[in-house]
């Protein structure tokens, strides 16, 4: 009998013990998430845009060629496009380091998607969401052994969600470049269009 | 029994000391720093308005200061500018005193003083630093906005951006504060 009752006692401390935990838990997990609420809009960590995709082209010697950089924007983000429709807007720029074997030729960007936000229904911006891609133009010299050549530089950015805007940011941005003989030149030139311009 | 009794005050203290320290977590540790400096002193700071004067937030003791954050390069903050004006307008009677703090670089004076031109800003507009910054939490994002009340603590902020009658209200919470050491001087 006195093992019977020490075992309920036991039992019901035990679950005493459990339901305070808990209680203790709900406590910790409500701050937790009132906390959590008022940063909003800012989600932890803030916006991203990363560089998805750089593929690895084969460019001849003295031959321009062209690289399509994808990037991608953290969902619930936006960044401005190249050509932001409104003043003091940042545009969106890719600025390569330049090189001394590989030129870096015209950097072209997409259009912007005309969106209106909440904090603005009858304003349109044009804005990069989702995934875009950058194209540059590069062209490594004649006098350039061949191989792989790395190529740096950064994308400058400024980025907003529906409620708030994020201080502009660079993203270090690398591909590579594989450079390769010029094709051998033919025997004899073919015949000139009429159509072409000398 | 003695012993379950001792295991039940034991269980209490721990999770007593749990609540305590859900409580007392710092903002920074939930990736949240701003929250910290509700109800405390609003940071104090000495920055240069547009024309060269510097302003000194604790000269402004006594009054209902709104601290609004921005940037030429901020959308939301444009479209939030034309309500402050107006709270300024509305409330400057009553003792408010708008102060906007610009975060563009240091090199878009330019853009900032058109800017403020064009937006009819009818408040001093200072020129904001890392450092101040820094003490307002870290600005992750802007607009952000302070209110601070008449005794210099912090009453509320507005975390990008809401309605027009979020400002108001906390317009009116930071109004509604009394000088403390006003009124214990005139004693």
């Amino acid at each position: 009998m006195a093992t019977f009752e020490r075992m309920t006692r036991w039992s019901l401390a035990v679950l005493a013990a459990l339901g305070v935990v808990a209680l203790g838990l709900a406590a910790i997990v409500k701050v937790l998430s009132v906390q959590a609420q008022e940063l909003s809009p800012g989600k932890t960590g803030g916006p991203s845009v990363s560089l998805v995709s750089a593929p690895l082209p084969s460019i001849a010697r003295g031959e321009p060629g062209s690289v399509d950089l994808r990037f991608h924007i953290a969902s619930g983000y936006h960044i401005n496009s190249n050509q932001p429709s409104e003043e003091f807007m940042i545009p969106t720029a890719l600025h390569m380091d330049a090189t001394t074997d590989i030129v870096i030729g015209k950097i072209y960007y997409p259009d912007g998607q005309s969106v209106a936000f909440d904090f603005a229904p009858d304003q349109k911006l044009s804005v990069y969401s989702g995934t875009f891609t950058v194209g540059v133009t590069v062209r490594p010299l004649h006098t350039v052994p061949p191989g792989k050549y790395a190529m740096r530089g950064a994308l400058k950015y400024q980025a907003c969600d529906n409620r708030a805007c994020y201080p502009p940011k660079q993203l270090p941005v690398e591909f590579e470049v594989r450079v390769i003989k010029a094709p051998a030149a033919h025997g004899h030139r073919p015949a000139q269009s009429p159509h072409a311009h000398t | 029994m003695k012993r379950t009794f001792l295991v039940l005050v034991a269980i209490l203290a721990g999770v007593s000391l749990m609540i305590f320290a859900a409580k007392k977590i710092k903002p920074s540790e939930a990736n949240n720093s701003i929250g910290a400096l509700r109800g405390a002193p609003a940071p104090d700071f000495a920055l240069k308005t547009l024309d060269g004067k510097t302003l000194k937030l604790s000269d402004l003791r006594g009054k209902a200061v709104l601290v609004n954050f921005w940037a030429t390069w901020c959308a939301p903050c444009k479209i939030e500018t034309p309500w402050i004006v107006d709270l300024q307008n509305q409330y400057g009677g009553q003792g408010l005193q708008v102060v906007g703090v610009s975060m563009d670089d240091e090199s878009d004076t330019e853009d900032v003083k058109k800017f403020a031109t064009e937006m009819h800003m009818n408040y001093p507009v200072l020129r904001g630093t890392e450092d101040v910054g820094n003490s307002y939490g870290g600005l992750e994002f802007l607009p952000t906005t302070y209110f601070v009340g008449r005794d210099g603590n912090v009453t509320g902020r507005v975390l990008g951006l809401k309605g027009r009658g979020d400002m108001e209200d906390n317009v009116k919470k930071a109004l509604a504060t009394k000088d403390s050491t006003t009124q214990t001087a005139q004693k």
